[in-house]
């Protein structure tokens, strides 16, 4: 069963995740009642894993009680709909850099989900969050050496046969490349490092020169 | 799914510990004095837009009724303080203006002005708005001149060496740039040579124009006081000491005077070795100035 809700408005698709904590808002997101369910809507434009979902990828790349480990999870508008999705038997562990957005996320995101673990530390020193294996791998650094980042993160915290989600900025990795080649580039190091990718959506219109890789382990 | 899910006890604890750790990291983050220098360099750079909007507007106000005044003065907060201390320009006696500092010259051509003015006549309403707005402007420099002296102080504290080679004020704009001294301290001289001309980079690197020599640097006088030819050599320079003194200041934090000494010298050499502005034909043509920043092959997608 997919956590993820689609609705029709206009000529529009609107995604959905089903409220973990009822009447809690993250940022300004729009909370739908369906069928005696809440729901938040998940802005495209704020965050990438919707939009890649809208774009292509399936919907349940990310499945209730699944463990994510996510890296760099900024303020957390797209760790709580990962929080929604994985659900009460799932387990989210967010790591991200800089102590100024780690407080929102802390605050807004970690407190108040029982199924999210804060680590205010750098992706390059996996040792520092290994608490669990994971299922999922989920990375959003914008470093120009992130796929190696990620990469390293996999062998460490990543199960047998897990997934990697990877977002690629074309420019924070080459301002001189077509965004094309980059994104060609960084799924050819997934697959010498022994990945399987299954796909790579671009995220155009909602980011410009953006691409998600999805790849499984 | 694998893994057995859901989250027992242990995962429960292991969660509080985490969230406790982060808000220590954070709290911990958030009392480092660089990061309080980069709020207050912003915070000079802000009170400086405002007390120019409030100056200048209350002398094109009180222009109404003395506009002889300003070209005379020629100083938006002296206008400042004659405006809210003096008020309507019948008050202006040659006593009042000396005790104030004035150039005899300056007294004499304010009276006359006074004397001839085709200022208009302003009512008791409109001069106490005015003489707000310009005790308003008075504030505004006395807490820039406050928050000058503070970062200088701070600068001398937190990074001796940057405020030694690049001045307290570019050195905490550099910091502000990139969010603290500890992001400074790792990043390469070429990086911090063109910090604050990342258009100028960007457009370059895209179109094969020339990159920028410098950015937040320019505003040192080394850089900008040289000319025109010299000014990349010497920000070049003026970047790789920074880089140095920044390094000693997060990983050693006490003063290194060499630094200093050094980079006079190269800059003394560069003035030397530099001194002729260089023959025009020397520079290769537009076509052969590509090398690395060669223009894209396709045009960028929109
Ligand atoms: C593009 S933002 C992520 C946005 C987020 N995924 C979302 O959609 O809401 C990138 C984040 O990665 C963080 N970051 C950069 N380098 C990092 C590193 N080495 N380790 C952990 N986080 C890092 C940045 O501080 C920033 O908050």
């Amino acid at each position: 069963m997919s956590a993820i809700r689609r609705e029709e408005r206009g000529g529009r698709t609107v995604l959905l995740t089903k409220s973990l904590l009822r009447g809690d808002r993250v940022y300004n997101e729009e909370l739908v009642e369906i069928e005696g369910e809440e729901y938040r809507t998940w802005d495209p434009f704020r965050s990438k894993l919707a939009a890649a979902i809208l774009r292509g990828l399936p919907d349940d790349v990310v499945r209730p009680g699944d463990r994510v480990l996510y890296l760099g999870t900024s303020t957390g508008t797209t760790p709580s709909h990962v929080s929604d999705i994985v659900g009460g038997s799932g387990l989210v562990v967010g790591v991200e850099l800089s102590a100024r957005v780690a407080r929102e996320f802390v605050e807004n995101v970690a407190r108040k989900r029982k199924n999210v673990i804060p680590f205010v530390a750098d992706a390059r020193d996996p040792t520092k969050y290994s608490i669990t294996k994971v299922d999922v791998v989920y990375c959003d650094i914008a470093q120009q050496d992130q796929t190696e980042i990620a990469l390293e993160n996999c062998r460490q915290l990543l199960r047998d046969g897990g997934t990697l989600l990877l977002v690629v900025k074309a420019r924070s990795i080459d301002v001189l490349k077509e965004p094309e080649d980059v994104f060609r580039e960084e799924k050819r190091k997934l697959e010498v490092a022994g990945f399987r990718v299954a796909k790579v959506v671009d995220l155009a219109p909602f980011d410009k020169d953006h691409a998600m890789i999805l790849a499984a382990s | 799914m694998s893994e057995p899910a859901g989250n027992d006890a242990s995962m429960e604890k292991i969660r509080q510990e985490s969230i406790a750790a982060a808000e220590e990291a954070i709290r911990k983050a958030s009392s480092r004095p660089d990061l309080h220098l980069v709020q207050a360099i912003q915070a000079l750079d802000d009170t400086d837009k405002f007390l120019n909007v409030t100056a200048t507007r209350a002398v094109e106000w009180y222009g109404l009724h003395f506009p002889e005044l300003f070209p005379i003065v020629q100083d938006n907060t002296a206008m400042c303080r004659l405006i809210s201390d003096l008020g309507r320009r019948d008050s202006y006696e040659a006593e009042g203006l000396q005790g104030r500092g004035m150039t005899d010259k300056k007294v004499e051509a304010v009276l006359i002005a006074k004397a001839r003015s085709k200022g208009g006549e302003i009512s008791d309403p409109d001069l106490s708005r005015v003489k707000a707005l310009a005790s308003l402007g008075l504030e505004l420099s006395g807490q820039r001149d406050r928050l000058n002296e503070y970062v200088e102080s701070m600068m001398k504290k937190v990074a001796p060496n940057v405020s030694q080679i690049a001045g307290a004020t570019i050195g905490a704009r550099l910091m502000a740039k990139v969010g603290g001294l500890d992001r400074l301290a790792v990043l390469p001289a070429s990086t911090i040579q063109i910090l604050g001309a990342e258009k100028a980079l960007f457009r370059a690197l895209r179109t094969g124009s020339r990159p920028p020599k410098h950015g937040i640097l320019f505003q040192h006088q080394e850089v900008h006081m040289a000319p025109k030819w010299q000014r990349g050599k010497i920000a070049r320079t003026l970047a790789n000491k920074i880089a140095i003194a920044a390094r000693i200041d997060y990983y050693r934090g006490s003063e290194e005077p060499s630094v200093k000494a050094g980079l006079m010298k190269r800059i003394e050499g560069i003035k030397e070795k530099y001194k002729e502005p260089p023959k025009r034909q020397e520079r290769p043509e537009r076509s052969q100035r590509r090398g690395r920043f060669q223009r894209r092959d396709k045009p960028r997608r929109r």
